[in-house]
């Protein structure tokens, strides 16, 4: 009677589907891994701390705004009492993120209760994000009119184009120009392409692949992301990067900027971006620089089903019908690619290919390491207009979705859970009676009657340690336990008593591993 | 001031006119960024103040008349539906109203207001009021319909916070915060003869119109009513007979 599959660690399994995956990290994430005085430094620019007040959850937010004109600490109740009781959980959850990035920090009130206090640099640059009040931001100084003037749509395009640049050279597709050696490092870098065996030539990852099928915010602050880890190999200021990036994304689109007072680490910082195609600038020394639509708003990239109300995302094109076929108006080759990863190509025609999506296909994309989600938010992300122009909820056929998802879990058969093997046990009864304690404890993962085998789980290979030490000391008085589950301590003179003890309780193969440690007084036995 | 992807547009009113402020009319100013203040929200305090600043310097009339509540309402819905019409195909947005005024209940525009909630409940358009001197029983009536939020502010001194605290947060958020509990709301009907606010009243059973005091011909479907006599008491007499 095997009982198979009682424990299962779900964490472990997902450990180990996930481990290739492409990691999207929100810049919640990204600041919390960065140390205190770099925040400390990030806080003392009013951009920032607008961005970061932007990015916390939404109740954060709510505290954050009501204690920014208090001037003392508010007793830590009283916060509490501002939450619903049934949202606790989602407090407390709040209130770590608010640590976490050093927005508030723990001050007694006179009466001697608990309080939280807003970091100073952080309210005081908050209220000037807010009100003003401040020093400008670094890029703001008055130019003369443009007499060369670029428009929105100007600046989209060369956007666009830009950016498309950087994708179609992953792809490797040859129909554009390439990009410098410094973007190829940073894609290195972030595991997207990695170098050939062959010919040391860059060839794309799987999670370059995950890389593409993101929308297009995502991919932008992923890619910066991994930019900013290099920025400091190359000599930038991390802070001053940052701080840059964040004044960007909260310019006005379609308007000029000066490049006037910026250091030479920005100046270049500012070219890269400007290969990316996040800022426009006419020649290198133009002295006025338009942000686009990349450089915007960048931090919003994990809200996700939150789109922008402009015009941002390029026109969708996928037409996905409930038979499985994929109609997509494009004659890009990049599209055409994307679109391949994880549909069977049909037909080809000038402005529109064909696909089918079948088992196979999706599965030689799950291979590949992309995940159901993926291919489905690419899907949504660019499904055509006349899908949505309908009023119902599911612009996409939700047949196929369940089927893709199915497809997915087919493959998630198995799960993985740690544990420790026993066998050789002298006797059934030894079996049994170990047998029943592990099922009480809930720890048996499998066990085998004829094979006198079985598997528990880690925990319960500790306790069970826990459990014969105190059999022992029931037994032989002079044992003490420590409480430590593989050491106990014996009278000297009681030396042999315990290792009778031991060979009696603990099975065979227990024992070989058993160590004594001698002392002066107190002899040790450690196992 | 949330999220980077909200919009606003503040409209003013009194009693002869209701005006955008903010986005105004004609090219928005170039700003700049001058103190260190995020150059949207710059542009809108200035374009507030200067369009502000033109209405009450162009508005002179001493005559004091019912605010234009109403129908300022009902060009910000006109508004959000505008957006709604243009928006891209698939994308769902939540609009609401933050009323904030300090005139009086004006039962005079009872229809107007009705028409004007029934709307915004249709609309999905939450309506919030924030009541600074009087209590406003009609409003508060639109904020039920509309599930929005009334709140008549007990110290003006604290106006700011009672704006940050209930008024910011959107409606998702709004179940998860502690908010001031809501009052019994007064639903009581104006009547369409004396425009006054009456609990006990006539209703046309044709047209539903509400009048204060009988009379036989409805004013709004002018459907002729019979003049009613005094109750007849006929029902006890037949059961003794049986």
């Amino acid at each position: 009677m095997a009982d198979n599959g009682i424990g299962t660690s779900h964490q472990a399994n997902t450990a180990l589907i996930q481990a290739s995956n492409l990691e999207c990290k929100n810049l919640y994430d990204y600041l919390r891994t960065r140390p205190s005085t770099l925040l400390d430094r990030l806080y003392n620019h009013p951009a920032i701390c607008l961005a970061v007040y932007r990015e916390l959850p939404e109740i954060a937010r709510q505290y954050v705004i009501r204690i920014l004109f208090v001037e003392q600490p508010v007793p830590q109740a009283v916060v509490a009492s501002w939450c619903h009781q049934s949202y606790s959980k989602e407090h407390t959850h709040v209130c770590q993120v608010l640590s976490d990035l050093f927005v508030w920090h723990e001050a007694p009130i006179p009466g001697g209760l608990p309080g939280w206090i807003l970091n100073s640099t952080f309210k005081r640059n908050l209220k000037t994000a807010l009100l003003g009040g401040g020093k400008p931001w670094s890029m703001s100084s008055a130019l003369e009119a443009d007499n060369k003037a670029r428009d929105v749509s100007f600046l989209d395009g060369y956007s666009a184009e830009r950016w498309e640049c950087v994708l179609h050279y992953m792809v490797g597709s040859q129909q554009q120009e390439g990009i410098s050696a410094d973007a190829v490092r940073i894609l290195l870098h972030a595991g997207l392409m990695k170098r050939d065996e062959d010919d040391g030539s860059p060839v794309i990852t799987r999670q370059g692949f995950q890389f593409l099928l993101l929308d297009r915010q995502a991919q932008v602050w992923h890619f910066l992301l991994q930019y900013l880890d290099t920025v400091e190999q190359r000599g930038l200021d991390l802070g001053e990067c940052l701080t840059f990036l964040f004044q960007l994304s909260f310019s006005t689109l379609g308007k000029d900027y000066s490049t006037e007072g910026m250091s030479q680490g920005l100046l270049i910082f500012l070219q890269h971006l400007r290969e990316f195609g996040l800022v426009y600038q006419r020649k290198r020394k133009a002295g006025r620089f338009y942000p686009t639509r990349l450089a915007l708003n960048i931090t919003c990239s994990q809200n996700k089903g939150v789109p922008v109300l402009e015009e941002d995302a390029p026109k969708g094109y996928i037409i996905v019908e409930t038979n499985y076929r994929v109609y997509a108006y494009t004659d890009s080759n990049l599209q055409v690619a994307l679109l391949g990863l994880f549909t069977e190509l049909l037909y080809r025609f000038p402005n529109v290919v064909v696909g089918i999506i079948t088992r196979e296909s999706v599965r030689q994309a799950l291979r590949g390491g992309i995940t159901s989600e993926q291919i489905i938010g690419y899907l949504k992300q660019h499904i055509h207009s006349q899908m949505l122009s309908g009023d119902n909820k599911n612009a996409l056929p939700p047949t196929v979705l369940d089927q893709i998802k199915l497809w997915e879990l087919e493959r998630n058969r198995l799960i993985y859970s740690e544990g420790v093997l026993y066998s050789q046990f002298l006797s059934q009864a030894d079996f049994n009676a170990l047998k029943q304690y592990a099922q009480q404890t809930g720890c048996l993962i499998w066990s085998n009657k004829e094979k006198r085998t079985m598997v528990v789980n880690k925990t319960g290979h500790d306790d069970r340690k826990k459990l014969e030490i105190e059999e022992c000391v029931k037994i032989y008085p002079n044992i003490y336990n420590r409480n430590l589950p593989n050491e106990i301590w014996c009278d000297d003179a009681d030396h042999e008593h315990c290792i009778e003890a031991f060979q009696r309780f603990c099975p065979r193969h227990f024992i070989i591993d058993m160590m004594f440690v001698k002392s002066t007084t107190w002899p040790v036995c450690q196992f | 001031m949330q999220k980077a992807q909200n919009k606003l547009a503040i409209m003013a009113c009194h009693s002869k006119i209701s005006k955008f402020v903010y986005p105004g009319p004609g090219k928005p100013l170039d700003i700049r960024q001058v103190d260190g203040q995020y150059e949207v929200f710059t542009l809108v305090e200035k374009t507030v103040k200067q369009n502000l600043m033109k209405i009450l310097t162009t508005e002179t009339s001493t005559v004091y008349t019912e605010s234009l509540l109403a129908g300022t309402i009902a060009m910000a819905l006109c508004y959000i539906a505008r957006i709604l019409r243009t928006k891209t195909p698939g994308l769902k947005i939540n609009s609401r109203i933050l009323t904030v005024t300090g005139s009086g209940d004006s039962a005079s525009q009872y229809m107007n207001y009705m028409n004007v909630f029934f709307t915004a409940q249709k609309q999905n358009v939450v309506i919030d009021v924030c009541a600074l001197d009087q209590h406003l029983s009609l409003l508060q009536q639109g904020c039920d319909i509309t599930n929005g939020l009334y709140l008549r502010i007990p110290q003006i001194q604290g106006l700011l916070q009672y704006l940050l605290w209930v008024f910011l947060p959107e409606p998702p958020v709004r179940q998860k915060l502690v908010l001031p509990p809501p009052v019994k709301v007064d639903y009581r009907a104006a009547c369409f003869c004396h425009r006054e606010l009456i609990d006990v009243g006539y209703v046309c059973s044709v047209c539903l119109s509400i009048f204060c005091k009988f009379s036989p011909i409805c004013t709004t479907c002018h459907t002729v009513f019979k003049i009613p006599g005094p109750l007849t008491v006929k029902s006890k007499k037949k059961k003794i007979k049986l």
